[in-house]
């Protein structure tokens, strides 16, 4: 894949996020993984997606290649953080097909994208990204959906009982992935 | 017989942004009701907090306007406190703020609006030679050759037949309103696609002063970046040279792209004229040359228009008691000296208390309260925010820049200035300000490569950052024209501590229900008259929405692995 990674760009978010880890010179399977964590803090469980990344990123050690942005309610404007990477993980509140409370997760094509009809651009969700990267041919090769269904959507920063529950199990199904997509070929 | 469209995004959140609209027997709209979500506790979440965080929250509030909510909350918080910050950081906020809108706009238009008037399954049966030959007639805009076009729709036969029409499933393809030959068709969806391509690179710029984006970072005093031509750390010789690449770009591809297709786009839809509406129009202004507060110096003037009437600005001032007021005649609140008497927001209340019917629910009692949005006026009118009411009042202001562009505009519509009032008039003035914004990003990175030649670095007034030097008490009032229209966070501080904090924004201006003496808010206006070709596919009341940009609560952004229609429409 053409590394479509911008060099400054790259450079603020590693020191951003302040990722550091001993560079090692091996071969792996994906040369920049992106960590997305989605949703609206201020609204309890809408803000899951952040706090799994914000989880995640407390209690890991990654190497350069992975990147944790805290895409919020960004819509198309993390397209980039899409198109730029071999390997995407993103962390969602979600609505499932059937409806347990509990971690989720999706890869690939069980993802649906589309472009709806809709009365303003905060309508344009994750499966619209997912249907202009297709158009534009630049899909990461792999891209996986963490999440969970939420409980409590009232205006109040932090995660309902239920769901802050869940989030150990939905940071440890990230690492897993993560873990094997940086393994050495 | 009467019928009555019922268009809702969310179904299963009742009243996001519900459109009611009242048809009659010839398919005319007679009347419509805007029903609506505000943001309506930020201040549950800001009240006990230190002044100089609330930025980090309002930040939070809104998805697609990004910075505004911060640039807003620390105008508001310095006015309080009486902070006037670095020539830097003044431009700074600038050039981020022009960036801001234009990126906007660039997005608004491709990805919300255009589909609205570009039949994408039209374009399947554009002649590519055809396509090529027009597009190098109305712009030298590389990307145009007989290959190009060809490719692109191939890769959307591929997309249509993937399973009905893919990803384009939702849409009204084939609809009688839509007036575009195939070519035109073709253009639009090729730049629709280039367009969400290129806006990557303008928001780069976010990045680059706010330290990260999403969310960057701002500061009260000042702003976080630091500027040192010789660091690497800090805003340098590489990262301006950047920065003005990414400008240039930016106003190549207004220039060649955008405004083109704007102009190709409006030529074959100038008999539509429907949508305009209210005819009052209110900017606060924007784009400070000084302080904030000598509003003579804005860029984007201030002022106030009435019935159209171009040859009188009316003076604005949001703080007087008696201009800005909200009341809520028709919201689901309660104040406590009565629903009918606007209140300004330094007397803000917000005391939620719902009589509407329980969802789900066929149709709203729109003779009652029927919106969670506040009634926001202005000396009692009723007004319309956003670019056309910008673009206007600098217009009847005369800025010379304005006059020329849109001059430019109508002459090549070969329509007069009337055509202003309209759906395709405030979609033309988005264009006109998205040129004019891509100017002022230039004309800001020249002011600060030429002050930070002077030797100043300075990006931070930490002279009040201590609060110990704060008065008892304050209030503060910070403005902003985000892209969809002015802005206001009002602020009181007590103990050091925010006290009360009101947001008034854009779309509670045009989305607003009806006021106490029964006039209709900016949306419901703009709907009234305009003739309905397919009621079952309202094409035309989305056209006249999406024209304003609409701003809806960002609280479910939730995956939806059913992948459900966003937007439902009944005919009840």
């Amino acid at each position: 894949m053409e590394n479509k990674a911008c060099c400054w760009g790259e450079a603020l978010l590693q020191w951003a996020f302040s990722f550091r880890f001993n560079q090692t010179t091996c071969i792996v399977k994906y040369n920049r993984i992106n960590i997305i964590g989605l949703g609206n803090i201020l609204y309890g469980d809408e803000g899951f997606g952040v706090a799994a990344l914000n989880s995640l990123k407390e209690s890991s050690a990654f190497p350069e290649s992975v990147h944790c942005i805290d895409g919020g309610t960004q819509g198309v404007y993390l397209l980039d953080f899409i198109e730029s990477a071999d390997a995407v993980i993103v962390f969602d509140a979600l609505i499932p097909l059937d409806y347990d409370r509990q971690v989720y997760v999706y890869r690939n094509d069980e993802l649906p994208d589309f472009i709806h009809r809709k009365m303003s651009s905060h309508q344009m969700g994750f499966s619209e990204m997912l249907g202009i990267a297709k158009l534009h041919g630049k899909m990461p090769e792999e891209i996986v959906m963490i999440g969970a269904p939420p409980k409590d959507l009232e205006l109040n920063v932090g995660l309902s009982h239920e769901l802050a529950l869940l989030l150990p199990e939905a940071v440890e199904r990230a690492k897993e992935i993560i873990n094997t997509w940086l393994a050495e070929v | 017989m009467a019928k009555k469209i019922v268009v809702d995004p969310i179904p299963r959140i009742e009243g996001h942004l519900r459109i009611e609209a009242k048809l009659n027997d010839s398919n005319v709209i007679e009347d419509a009701y805007s029903s609506g979500t505000m943001w309506r506790g930020i201040e549950v979440i800001l009240k006990g907090r230190d002044p100089r965080d609330a930025w980090a929250f309002t930040e939070r509030i809104c998805g697609v306007c990004t910075t505004v909510h911060a640039l807003a909350s620390v105008r508001c918080v310095e006015d309080a406190l009486g902070i006037d910050i670095p020539l830097n950081a003044r431009i700074i906020r600038n050039l981020m703020n022009a960036t801001q809108v234009t990126q906007d706009h660039l997005v608004h238009f491709y990805h919300l609006h255009a589909l609205d008037w570009v039949d994408v399954v039209s374009a399947l049966k554009a002649d590519p030679k055809q396509t090529s030959v027009i597009a190098q007639s109305i712009s030298p805009w590389p990307k145009s050759s007989v290959g190009y076009f060809k490719d692109l729709q191939q890769r959307l036969v591929g997309f249509v037949e993937s399973g009905q029409l893919g990803i384009f499933s939702n849409g009204y393809w084939g609809h009688a309103a839509y007036k575009l030959p195939p070519e035109v068709n073709l253009i639009a969806v090729a730049h629709y696609l280039e367009a969400l391509d290129f806006q990557k690179e303008i928001v780069k710029i976010q990045t680059i002063f706010g330290g990260k984006n999403p969310h960057p970072n701002y500061l009260v005093g000042g702003m976080a970046c630091a500027i040192d031509p010789n660091k690497d750390t800090a805003i340098n010789i590489e990262r301006l040279s950047m920065i003005k690449k990414i400008i240039d770009d930016t106003a190549t591809f207004i220039d060649q792209v955008y405004i083109p297709d704007l102009l190709a786009i409006a030529g074959y839809y100038k008999g539509w004229l429907h949508g305009g509406g209210l005819g009052n129009y209110l900017s606060y202004g924007d784009f400070p040359e000084t302080s904030l507060a000598d509003f003579k110096t804005l860029l984007w003037p201030r002022g106030a228009i009435l019935n159209k009437d171009l040859k009188t600005v009316i003076d604005v001032d949001p703080r007087d008691a008696a201009q800005v007021t909200e009341e809520v005649s028709h919201s689901w609140y309660t104040y406590s000296k009565g629903d009918g008497k606007g209140l300004h927001p330094w007397q803000g209340e917000t005391t939620p208390k719902y009589t509407g019917p329980k969802p789900p629910f066929e149709h709203l009692d729109t003779d009652k309260k029927y919106s969670w949005l506040k009634t926001p006026r202005w000396k009692n009118h009723p007004m319309e925010v956003g670019p056309l009411a910008r673009v206007l009042v600098a217009y009847a202001k005369g800025d010379p820049m304005i006059k020329d562009t849109v001059g430019l505009v109508l002459s090549t519509l070969q329509v007069g200035p009337e055509a202003l009032f309209s759906t395709l008039g405030r979609t033309a003035a988005r264009g006109i300000e998205c040129k004019q914004t891509a100017g002022f990003m230039r004309h800001y990175y020249d002011q600060l490569v030429a002050n930070i030649k002077t030797g100043d670095y300075r990006t931070f007034n930490s002279d009040r950052w201590d609060p110990s030097t704060w008065p008892a008490e304050c209030k503060g009032f910070g403005y902003t024209e985000a892209p969809r229209g002015s802005l206001g966070h009002w602020i009181h501080i007590s103990d050091r501590k925010i006290k009360e904090y009101q947001i008034v924004v854009p779309s509670t201006w045009n989305a607003s229900p009806r006021d106490a003496n029964g006039n209709s808010g900016a949306y419901e206006s703009a709907l009234k008259g305009t003739p309905m070709i397919n009621p079952e596919q309202p094409l035309e009341i989305l056209r006249t929405v999406h024209s304003f940009d609409p701003c809806l609560a960002c609280a479910s952004h939730l995956f939806d692995m059913n992948g459900n229609e966003i937007t439902s429409v009944k005919i009840v």
